[in-house]
């Protein structure tokens, strides 16, 4: 479903999207180029569960909108934020946008959000630092009639007005058909996550697992790397020593994909086809030394940094007294060895995630660059 | 000093024995042979060669950990001074080679101007070392976040990596500048005025003013000289990885106070070596290493990693090693 129209109906083109989807593996997505202006309108947004009624949330005048980010300081959440302001500045029913930092702390999100409900805000968006701890807080919320939009990461249960996000399990499959295909069915690989414990990853392994089934893969080592490159360089390096042969590499992010092709280079290892999202430095990489390296391939699903946008409209409509999907799952960008270089950016900074809907001059704003 | 009563009978004269010989090196020696004889990737020499490259970047900032707690003290801001050193010279540097060694130069003074306002806080102002520090490391992180807006930009210069990528006859250039670092310090600490202070002022603050010992400077100086080599760690570890990140410094926390510990040094103050200090980074590289290499979850391999420190310092405190100094 398209985000600027939210009918159960879906087009002939949605449902050729959906169809592609159902095979792990957008092929629409594929043949979309990737243009930062109008990501949002150009992506595939599917529709899932009932329909929420705007009716009861209709409201006229202005409105006042809270955000409870779980943290920042990553450049996701960085690029993330600028689209949400950017976006409500455009709009000019908004009379606030507060927009409060959890600071990685559960109990201090949840406060955060108690603090929203105080101050009288008509939604309350959230990106939860824990899907289980949040719920309580939302479900209250949501009793007293405010709209409570999680995005990016979900929230347990159904207490809370509207979701939007791309879909782990079915990213991690995606990623783990793509592997399959570039590595064969005997290889041998490594899988590298994120942060211990947290439910992203575990999902788009369950994801990935259930894609290598009836395969000979063997899977060496899953082992978290925190998202970080310089950690993903460390394990790498290590896992490289306990095994000569090293086919392939699983990565639900690319910073850790850019940090194990770092760890193989050091070791003057070839490359070899790996996954991720679309962080620029895993491009600026491939664009440097893909060439250099037959093997070296790259299959990438975006995290798209607009979620926080599509979030904010759905409250909008809401507020118009529009209907809404209770879940509208994000279909991410395939990037490709193929298609990358309508996405990598060598004049911006490594930190960048392409699927955005900033302009070229608003991201060098951004990274200073 | 802490008196623990040297302990005796057939379960302590071993550990007392193995203290005297340097309980950290038996400790890495023994498991460098158990990991190697359950992965034997662990006895290659790359991999050796990998985790000295590694271990260096830990090394270096350990071993500033390590004055701290002599002196008494600890310091918690090392994680954010090694987040300050990484977004500041890729800032700096921003992948030209004629801004390397003003990048390197505002590192280090940046991070000597954190020690001293910790030093000054610490003994001035008399907060505790706790919070004092770990205040500064929240400061140190919001103002990462706020000097780069949350998205960090800029990259090392080309010849800046062979610092932390680069080798030496097969030796990697890491390892080589923090075991010339840690030297120069042994010696510091071992042959010199100052350092037979710092252990003075560690063990009795007060017995060491009684003495005429300068106890403020040499505590303001320990604080400044841990806030520099925890930048240097950070400026190899950037070197290592080449770009910027938010997060980089935060391992770093309770690992540089680990391999001070499990070598040895008392949180106390007063006991403890550098010396034992590269042994602690050896002995944490290679457990993670070795965890890394095995089939083991993550959970498992935080439980082993808590479990093989503890009881390194249970054994210790078995063998009377409290009671050690240099």
């Amino acid at each position: 479903m398209n985000s600027k129209n939210d009918s159960p109906l879906y087009t002939r083109r949605q449902a050729i999207g959906l169809g592609a989807a159902a095979l792990g593996i957008s092929a629409l997505a594929r043949a979309l180029p990737a243009f930062a202006d109008d990501a949002i309108s150009r992506a595939k947004i599917v529709g899932a569960g009932e329909m929420v009624s705007g009716g009861k949330y209709k409201k006229t005048g202005s409105y006042r909108i809270g955000f409870s980010n779980g943290f920042s300081g990553n450049t996701w959440r960085t690029e993330m934020l600028y689209s949400i302001k950017k976006e409500a500045g455009q709009h000019k029913d908004i009379a606030d946008l507060i927009i409060v930092d959890g600071q990685g702390d559960i109990t201090k999100q949840v406060n955060d959000i108690e603090n929203l409900v105080s101050q009288n805000v008509d939604a309350i968006l959230c990106i939860p630092n824990s899907g289980s701890a949040v719920a309580p807080a939302l479900r209250d919320a949501t009793k007293q009639g405010i709209i409570t939009i999680p995005f990016n990461l979900p929230v347990d249960g159904e207490a809370w007005t509207a979701y939007n996000g791309t879909d782990p399990e079915k990213k991690g499959a995606g990623l783990g058909e793509w592997l399959r295909g570039a590595v064969g069915n005997s290889a041998k690989i490594v899988a590298l996550g994120g942060l211990p414990g947290n439910s992203y990853t575990a999902a788009a392994w369950k994801g990935a697992q259930k894609a290598m089934e009836g395969s000979n893969i063997q899977v060496l080592a899953f082992k978290d790397a925190y998202w970080e490159e310089d950690r993903a360089k460390v394990v790498m390096a290590d896992l490289i020593a306990a095994y000569p042969q090293i086919d392939g590499v699983w990565c639900d992010g690319s910073q850790v994909a850019a940090g194990a092709m770092k760890a193989l280079l050091a070791a003057k290892r070839p490359l070899v086809p790996v996954t991720g999202d679309d962080y620029n430095g895993l491009l600026k990489l491939y664009a440097q030394e893909g060439d250099k390296n037959p093997k070296f391939k790259i299959g990438l699903l975006s995290e798209p940094t607009w979620e926080s946008v599509v979030a904010l409209r759905t409250a909008l409509k809401l507020l118009n007294g529009e209907d809404v999907s209770k879940r509208q799952i994000i279909e991410p960008r395939l990037i490709t060895s193929d298609n990358y270089k309508s996405y990598v950016r060598p004049d911006l900074a490594d930190g960048v995630f392409v699927d955005t809907d900033l302009t070229n001059d608003e991201l060098k704003t951004l990274f200073k660059s | 000093m802490t008196s623990v009563p040297r302990s005796s009978g057939w379960l302590f004269r071993p550990l007392a024995w193995v203290n005297r010989i340097g309980a950290i090196w038996f400790a890495v020696t023994l498991l460098y042979g158990v990991s190697g004889l359950i992965s034997p990737g662990m006895f290659q020499v790359g991999q050796v060669l990998n985790i000295l490259q590694v271990a260096a970047f830990l090394g270096v900032i350990a071993t500033g950990q390590t004055l701290t707690l002599l002196a008494g003290g600890i310091d918690l801001s090392v994680a954010g001074v090694v987040t300050m050193a990484n977004i500041v010279s890729t800032s700096v540097m921003a992948g030209r080679a004629e801004t390397m060694v003003q990048g390197i130069v505002i590192c280090l003074l940046l991070a000597a101007v954190v020690g001293l306002l910790n030093g000054i806080m610490i003994v001035e102002v008399r907060v505790t070392p706790l919070v004092t520090t770990l205040g500064m490391n929240s400061i140190l992180f919001g103002a990462a976040l706020i000097y780069t807006g949350g998205a960090p930009h800029g990259s090392i210069s080309p010849g800046f990596a062979v610092f932390g990528q680069g080798s030496y006859l097969g030796i990697p250039i890491s390892t080589v500048c923090w075991l010339l670092i840690a030297a120069f310090i042994i010696w510091v600490t071992r042959k010199t005025t100052f350092g037979r202070q710092l252990y003075a002022v560690g063990a009795n603050p007060v017995a060491a003013r009684l003495m005429g010992i300068p106890v403020a400077r040499i505590k303001i100086f320990t604080y400044v000289l841990s806030s520099v080599l925890a930048a240097t760690g950070g400026l190899l570890l950037t070197s290592y990885i080449g770009s910027p990140s938010l997060g980089i410094g935060d391992q770093f926390l309770l690992t540089s106070i680990a391999a001070a510990v499990v070598a040895g040094t008392a949180l106390s103050g007063g006991v403890g070596s550098v010396l034992g200090t590269i042994g602690g980074t050896l002995f944490i590289t290679e457990l993670n290493s070795f965890t890394n290499i095995v089939r083991v979850s993550t959970g498992t391999q935080f439980v082993l990693q808590g479990a093989v420190i503890a009881l390194s310092v249970l054994m210790y405190r078995l063998g009377g090693l409290s009671r050690a100094s240099t």
